[in-house]
C-alpha cells in the first residue's frame, strides 16, 4: 500500500522529547518574531537586533514604500494635492549655464530624502539631460504620469552620473523621483536643455 | 510643485491662503511615481552588499513558499530516521542551490508559470511515491533520492525566476545571492523543525498509516490544485 513500513515506536523521538523540541520551537518563533520579522517588516525594534542585525533598515523602507503607496492610490489624479505642492516647493536654484544647457539645478539630500524634479512638456517634446552626484550615489526614477498615462524611462540605484534624453509620449510633467539610500547627504548636479516650459519641484 | 524659470510668482499669492487651507485638510503630499511595495520594493531601492537582510528574504521566501515545504513534507512524510531525513534534505537543497545559484547569475528568465506547474507535478509526484503508486503501475520503485535531486533542480529554477523579478543590483550580487542562498537553507531547516515535531506526535499515533494514506491523498490533490492554476495562470497570460 506504502512506499514504507509502519514506523517502530523506538525509532521515534519520545513524548518527552517531543515536549521539548516543541517548547523550543516556541520560544524561538516568538524570538524570530520579536527581534527579526517585527524590524524587517514593522520597522519596530523593541530589543535592538533587528538594528544590529541590519534588518530595521529594510522594515523602515518598507514602511515608506508602503505609506508612499497607499498615498498615491489616495490622491491620485487629484489637482489640489499639486497645488499644496505649488506652495511647499522649496526654491530650487537655476542657473542660466554655458551656451548649452538652459538650466542647471543643484539640490542635496540627507539620508532618506527624496524630492521630485521634472520638466512640463508638451506630447512629441525632448529633453536632453546631463547629471552628476557628489557626497554619495544616488536612486532614481525618470518617469511621467499624466490623466491615466504613465511611462518610465530610466531607472537607476547607487549611480554618480548620468546623461541622456527622452521623447514624450504625451503632454504633462516628465522628471525625476530622487532619493538618497546612501549613508552620507548626496548634492546631485542636473543640467536640462529641451522643450519645455518650466521645471517643477515636489518636496 | 514651484513654477520656476518661465512662472508669475505674483499669482502665487491669493493661492497661498487657499493652499494653506487646504494643507490642513490634506496632511502628506504624494510623490506619484511608480512604487513598488515590499521585499521586491526594498531590493530595487539598495546595492552593495547585505548578508543578513538577504539571509533573511531567503528565508522568509522558503517558510512562505508553500510549494517548497508541501514538497519538504511529502520528502520526509516517512522518513523516520534523522540520518535519512539529513541525506534526504541535503540532497533536495543540493538541487534547488545549484539551479537558483547559476539560474539567477546567467540569467535563465524561465516563465514563472510554467516552471510553477513543475513544482505543483513535483508535489503531486512526492505524494503518489508516498502511497506506493509508482510500484503498483509501473512494477517498480522509482529511486527516491535521484527524484528528490531532480525535482530539488526545477525547485531552484524557479526560486531563481523569483530572485531575477526581484531586480537585485549588480553591485553586490554575487555575496547578497549566496546570503539568499544561505537563507532559503535556514528557512528550510526552521520549518523542517516544526515539521518534524508534528511528525513525530503524528507517527506515534495508532492511526498513523491509514491517515497517512489520507493526507497523501490530500497532497496529491493539493498539488494537482497547484499546477493547475499555474497552468490556467500561463494560458491567460498568452
Amino acid at each position: 500500500m506504502h512506499n514504507a513500513s509502519k514506523p517502530k515506536l523506538e525509532d521515534l523521538p519520545t513524548n518527552a522529547q517531543l515536549r521539548r523540541s516543541s517548547i523550543i520551537a516556541c520560544i524561538g518563533a516568538v524570538a524570530i518574531g520579536v527581534m527579526v520579522y517585527m524590524p524587517a517588516e514593522l520597522g519596530k525594534d523593541p530589543t535592538g537586533v533587528g538594528s544590529l542585525l541590519g534588518l530595521t533598515e529594510m522594515g523602515e523602507i518598507k514602511q515608506q514604500l508602503a505609506a508612499e503607496a497607499a498615498a498615491d492610490a489616495e490622491t491620485h489624479g487629484d489637482e489640489t494635492s499639486s497645488l499644496v505642492n505649488d506652495i511647499l516647493g522649496l526654491f530650487v536654484g537655476t542657473a542660466h549655464a554655458q551656451e548649452a544647457w538652459q538650466d542647471q539645478i543643484t539640490f542635496t539630500l540627507a539620508p532618506g530624502e527624496y524630492t521630485e524634479i521634472k520638466a512640463t512638456m508638451e506630447e512629441g517634446a525632448s529633453l536632453f539631460y546631463a547629471w552628476s552626484s557628489d557626497g554619495g550615489r544616488i536612486n532614481f526614477d525618470l518617469h511621467a504620469h499624466a490623466d491615466g498615462q504613465d511611462v518610465t524611462y530610466e531607472k537607476g540605484r547607487g549611480k554618480t552620473s548620468g546623461e541622456g534624453s527622452f521623447e514624450t509620449p504625451f503632454a504633462g510633467n516628465h522628471g525625476w523621483f530622487w532619493r538618497n539610500r546612501d549613508d552620507e547627504a548626496v548634492t546631485v548636479t542636473l543640467q536640462l536643455r529641451g522643450d519645455y516650459s518650466a521645471i517643477v519641484r515636489d518636496e | 510643485m514651484k513654477t520656476l524659470s518661465r512662472g508669475s510668482r505674483g499669482a502665487l499669492v491669493p493661492l497661498a491662503l487657499l493652499a494653506l487651507f487646504t494643507l490642513v485638510l490634506i496632511p502628506g503630499t504624494a510623490l506619484a511615481h511608480d512604487v513598488t511595495p515590499g521585499d521586491a520594493g526594498y531590493i530595487q531601492e539598495i546595492w552593495g552588499v547585505h548578508v543578513i537582510p538577504f539571509i533573511y528574504l531567503g528565508a522568509k521566501h522558503m517558510i512562505t513558499g508553500y510549494d517548497h515545504i508541501l514538497f519538504l513534507l511529502g520528502v520526509v512524510f516517512f522518513l523516520y530516521h534523522m540520518k535519512d531525513v539529513a541525506i534526504y534534505v541535503s540532497l533536495f537543497a543540493l538541487g534547488h542551490s545549484v539551479t537558483m545559484l547559476l539560474g539567477v547569475w546567467f540569467g535563465w528568465g524561465i516563465n514563472a508559470y510554467i516552471i510553477d506547474a513543475i513544482i505543483g507535478l513535483s508535489v503531486i509526484y512526492k505524494a503518489l511515491d508516498n502511497l506506493g503508486a509508482f510500484q503498483k503501475w509501473l512494477g517498480f520503485q522509482p529511486n527516491t533520492m535521484a527524484a528528490t535531486l531532480i525535482f530539488g533542480l526545477f525547485h531552484g529554477t524557479g526560486l531563481a525566476s523569483k530572485i531575477l523579478e526581484y531586480q537585485i543590483a549588480e553591485d553586490g550580487l554575487l555575496a547578497n545571492l549566496l546570503s539568499f542562498n544561505v537563507g532559503v537553507e535556514l528557512g528550510q531547516l526552521l520549518a523542517l523543525f516544526v515539521i518534524l515535531i508534528v511528525m513525530g506526535y503524528w507517527r506515534r499515533s495508532p492511526n498513523f498509516m491509514r491517515q497517512g494514506t489520507y493526507a497523501n491523498i490530500i497532497m496529491a490533490g493539493l498539488g494537482v490544485l497547484l499546477t493547475y492554476q499555474q497552468i490556467a495562470g500561463y494560458i491567460a497570460s498568452t
